[in-house]
């Protein structure tokens, strides 16, 4: 609804204001994430000079990988820029009583929880992921199709869906336990598969790891099939993938609604 | 009291405040139950990550190693700098000390007969030790179910100088990061030069990769390469080195030679550190702190 | 001093016979209970604790009988930790409770419907529910967009409620800068911008100065009459309760020990009135004390506690002792009732579980 667009658009604005005031502290986290991810991106110059690809006939040579570290520095710095925040507050919310006052409101929970605060440095991040993509667009060998142009943000969209539903079952557990030091940790690791293409993940081990991280927590297809989509040459497969990712993105949200339903329903308010 | 027996009574002393520090140390890691051995076990998920990650670069390769590493080589470099940094590694000791001379509570340290920095030392090994305590057993279950990525156990001098080496990147970690600390005497926001220090160290302590790799790339200045100039810089020295003597990476005279450059960075990081301590004491009295 | 009360089997003594009229809230047998954790103490407790935590059941509220009328105001008195803030957690759907039925407005609280939580206000003192980065402002626009309310009345009330409590100058500050009294009525003005029909406090004016209280005071006495709103206030001062409202649910270890007037408390829960006798000169005791009263010696004032149903016989004998230049007749102030009903309920509950163990 509307309204829920204006309201969304009152806190975004406000939190711009307050980065804007706070101008230093704004650029040092913009630095701050860019410093770390140069570091990574340095890193996998250095193996390219090792090696032709990052796993033998998968396809990822040095563009196409760049392309894919691009997608997903864009579907993480959106998750980070829009969601997390608020889930990371939510720790807090519950401690000083903020979360009962957003259960008196007549407005949906999950919307106030999960988007009342924006942290736009995280957006850095994503800006010089474009750039990143532009750049090995240009380098690869393989153009792109149409289609591929096409799906491509609506994929990019499904693996924010699909992160989206995971931060939402993590602060429902932050709201029946009532602390929650190690949701950014439990974050960086459930992430952490995710880093590289999913071809990898072969061998006895590697297969139902992939397997796992494909239909049970689905954070294989985030970054792995709008990357493979824009940067592989498009197959039977491919659709697959793309239904795949789709479902995954619709099960992860109304999934996630429900786990977080279950854990208002349980809440028990610290006492005063 | 004669001094003869106030000195052992004050280390007495000194000792039980130690036990108590430790005491409580493993009491606050107790109390997160369901974090406790979760935890531990945690970190090394990266590692499945980096394992196959690994195989990946290494199947494209033409001759199956790189930079004189092989594919287990390279996994049993990652296991082993997971435990260097465990050594290394001082999480809040820079910004620690620059909030205490931020909010004032370093003052006490001015009028008590206590050093500083031997009591933050003392503090870190208590932390440490009990870390070691509860991370044992998932350290020692991963290294077991990993043991095929490992070379042949080196001998016994090697081994020697692996344990020293890992004292001396505790020490050189340590002094490190205080000096960091202590630069709160001058800086109001010591955070943006801990992050600084923080992202030079993850690139060049082997944190991310062996420093081999960086043998490829030139600096420029007389056929040197980037492992080169890493090599004279103390970053190295608390996640690569240790972990380079287990898998004999580096031997004889370079082993000894390595060993030397660290023990410098020791103790020219001791000694700043103290420097530090002194002139930023000085200073914070003289603006009535 | 003794108390002439007994604990009630079940619940209340209701100090109107009659029912309640257009009832807006009603509650049975409201109970809610959690299960609290211990926490270990010591090395060996902590390692004890990574196996096996032992845990025990707190309720907070044992079993509410409650009906509230249209338009009365209500406090709920009790020490802290009777279980006052639960029940008001219980009747805003704040939490879900473990036996019993509620209905406010005749929804169900706690299945959280939209109309039903665009019909009421909840102001909890001490903590904060505008946003605390912006300014009270925009709060208040944030609260029109998600109340619905439409725009010229909302502009119209605002600017009322503003003007009333004086805040005009503080709405374009950010929330956080401000201090707890000007918070406090920024967050009272949030709390009616939407008209409520009932509106519920939570110790509003704790760790407020007696400047800041006495206007909130006035403040809610006139807007809760204007408007007809059912309030519901829970406060351990007697002071809220004795300037705002006529009825008084007591409530003591997640019971309600009495429900009825003010002024029925000095009724039934004092036997006697305080008499202040102003002497000429300090008087002989034997004078006084053979009256046989508890009588306390201040120089020329003495202070007696007369029976309230031998008021009438004895009054007249005390004050033709010779010397009696002044007297006054006090029941006993409202404060100490109450102080001395809880001190007699923690006491009757710390011998009940000496009884236990």
């Amino acid at each position: 609804m509307g309204r829920y667009l204006a309201i969304f658009l009152t806190f975004a604005r406000a939190c711009l204001v307050r980065d804007m005031t706070f101008r230093a502290n704004f650029i040092l986290e913009c630095v701050t994430s860019l410093g770390w991810m140069s570091m990574n991106l340095a890193f996998y110059l250095l193996v390219f000079q090792y090696t032709a690809e990052i796993g033998r006939g998968s396809g990822w040579s040095k563009a196409p990988f760049f392309a894919f570290v691009a997608t997903g520095l864009i579907i993480n710095s959106i998750v980070q820029a829009f969601f997390m925040p608020s889930a990371e507050e939510l720790t807090e919310m519950v401690r000083t009583g903020g979360l009962d006052a957003v259960l008196v409101q007549p407005l949906d929970a999950q919307f106030l929880l999960s988007l009342h605060r924006v942290d736009f440095s995280s957006l850095a991040n994503g800006a010089v992921g474009v750039g990143l993509l532009a750049w090995a667009l240009s380098r690869m060998d393989h153009t792109p199709p149409v289609i591929a142009w096409l799906l491509y943000p609506l994929l990019l969209a499904c693996g924010v869906a699909i992160l989206y539903g995971l931060v939402i079952m993590l602060a429902a557990a932050t709201i029946l336990m009532g602390r929650n030091q190690s949701l950014y940790d439990f974050w960086f690791y459930l992430t952490n598969f995710s880093r590289y293409p999913a071809d990898i993940y072969s061998g006895p081990w590697g297969g139902p790891l992939r397997m796992v991280c494909t239909f049970v927590i689905p954070i294989l297809l985030v970054v792995n099939v709008p990357a493979r989509v824009i940067a592989q040459p498009l197959s039977g497969e491919s659709w697959g993938a793309v239904a795949a990712a789709v479902l995954a993105a619709g099960g992860s949200i109304v999934v996630s609604r429900w786990v977080f339903q279950r854990a208002l329903a349980r809440y028990r308010s610290a006492s005063s | 009291m004669s001094e003869a027996v106030a000195r052992p009574a004050a280390a007495f002393q000194g000792l039980r405040t130690w036990w108590t520090m430790l005491a409580i140390s493993l009491e606050e890691r107790l109390v997160y139950r369901g974090d406790f051995a979760l935890g531990t076990l945690m970190r090394f998920l990266p590692i499945v990550t980096q394992v196959f990650l690994w195989t990946a670069v290494f199947s494209a390769t033409s001759r199956g190693e790189i930079a004189g590493y092989t594919r287990n080589d390279v996994i049993a470099y990652f296991l082993l700098t997971m435990l260097t940094r465990a050594f290394s590694s001082m999480p809040g000791l820079a910004t620690g000390i620059a909030r205490s001379v931020r909010d004032g509570s370093v003052k006490k340290f001015l009028i008590q007969p206590v050093d500083y920095v031997s009591f933050l030392l003392a503090a870190r090994v208590a932390h440490k030790l009990v870390y070691y305590a509860v991370a044992a057993l998932p350290f020692a279950l991963v290294f077991f179910l990993c043991r095929g990525f490992f070379p042949p156990l080196p001998d016994v001098p090697t081994i020697a100088a692996f344990l020293l080496s890992l004292v001396l990147s505790f020490l050189l970690g340590f002094f490190m990061e205080a000096t960091l600390g202590m630069l709160g005497f001058w800086f109001m926001e010591v955070s943006s030069i801990v992050f600084g220090y923080m992202l030079v160290q993850y690139l060049l302590s082997g944190h991310m990769f062996p420093i081999d790799l960086l043998r490829t790339v030139p600096v420029g200045i007389g056929g040197m390469t980037l492992a080169d100039v890493v090599h004279w810089l103390p970053f190295e020295y608390t996640a690569y080195f240790s972990a380079a003597i287990w898998l004999g990476k580096v031997r004889g005279t370079d082993l000894v030679a390595s060993l030397a450059i660290e023990a410098g960075w020791v103790v020219a990081m001791a000694i700043a550190c103290r420097v530090a301590w002194w002139r930023g004491t000085r200073r914070y009295s003289a603006f009535g702190g | 001093m003794v108390f002439p009360y007994t604990r009630p089997m079940h619940n209340s003594v209701s100090g109107s016979a009659t029912a309640v009229k257009d009832p807006v809230i009603c509650v049975e047998r409201l109970a809610k209970h959690y299960r609290v954790y211990d926490k270990p103490e010591g090395l060996a407790a902590s390692v004890r604790s990574l196996f096996h935590r032992t845990s025990r059941v707190v309720e907070a509220v044992k079993g509410v009988d409650l009906e509230v009328g249209r338009g009365e105001f209500v406090a709920l008195l009790g020490p802290n930790g009777a279980g006052k803030t639960t029940l008001l957690k219980l009747l805003s759907g704040i939490v879900t409770p473990s036996r019993g039925t509620a209905r406010v407005l005749g929804h169900v609280p706690w299945e959280r419907a939209d109309d039903f939580r665009r019909r009421f206000a909840l102001v909890m003192g001490q903590r904060n529910q505008l946003w605390w980065d912006l300014p009270a402002a925009e709060s208040f626009r944030l609260h029109q967009e998600i109340y619905r309310i439409e725009p010229s009345r909302f502009e119209k009330i605002r600017d009322e409620l503003v003007d009333l409590l004086g805040v005009r100058r503080l709405m374009l500050q950010p929330v956080r800068e401000l201090s707890l009294g000007e918070r406090m009525k920024l967050e009272l003005v949030a709390a009616l911008l939407h008209e409520p029909e009932v509106l519920f406090l939570d110790e509003p004016t704790i760790g407020l100065d007696v400047v800041a209280q006495h206007t909130i005071h006035e403040f809610l006495r006139d807007v809760q009459q204007r408007r007809r709103m059912t309030v519901i206030l829970t406060t351990h001062y007697m002071k809220d309760v004795a300037a705002l409202c006529e009825r008084v649910v007591v409530i003591t270890r997640g019971d309600v020990l009495y429900d009825g007037s003010l002024a029925e408390i000095v009724d039934r829960f004092t036997t006697h009135k305080i008499v202040t006798l102003d002497f000429d000169e300090a008087p002989d005791r034997s004078l006084i004390e053979r009256f046989g009263f508890p009588c306390e010696f201040h120089g020329p004032q003495v202070v007696l506690r007369i029976d309230r149903s031998r008021i009438a016989d004895v009054l007249p004998e005390v004050l033709a002792s010779a010397g009696v230049r002044d007297v006054s007749v006090e029941d006993v102030p409202l404060e100490q009732i109450v102080a001395e009903l809880f001190r007699a309920d923690a006491r009757e509950a710390a011998a009940s579980m000496e009884a236990a163990s």
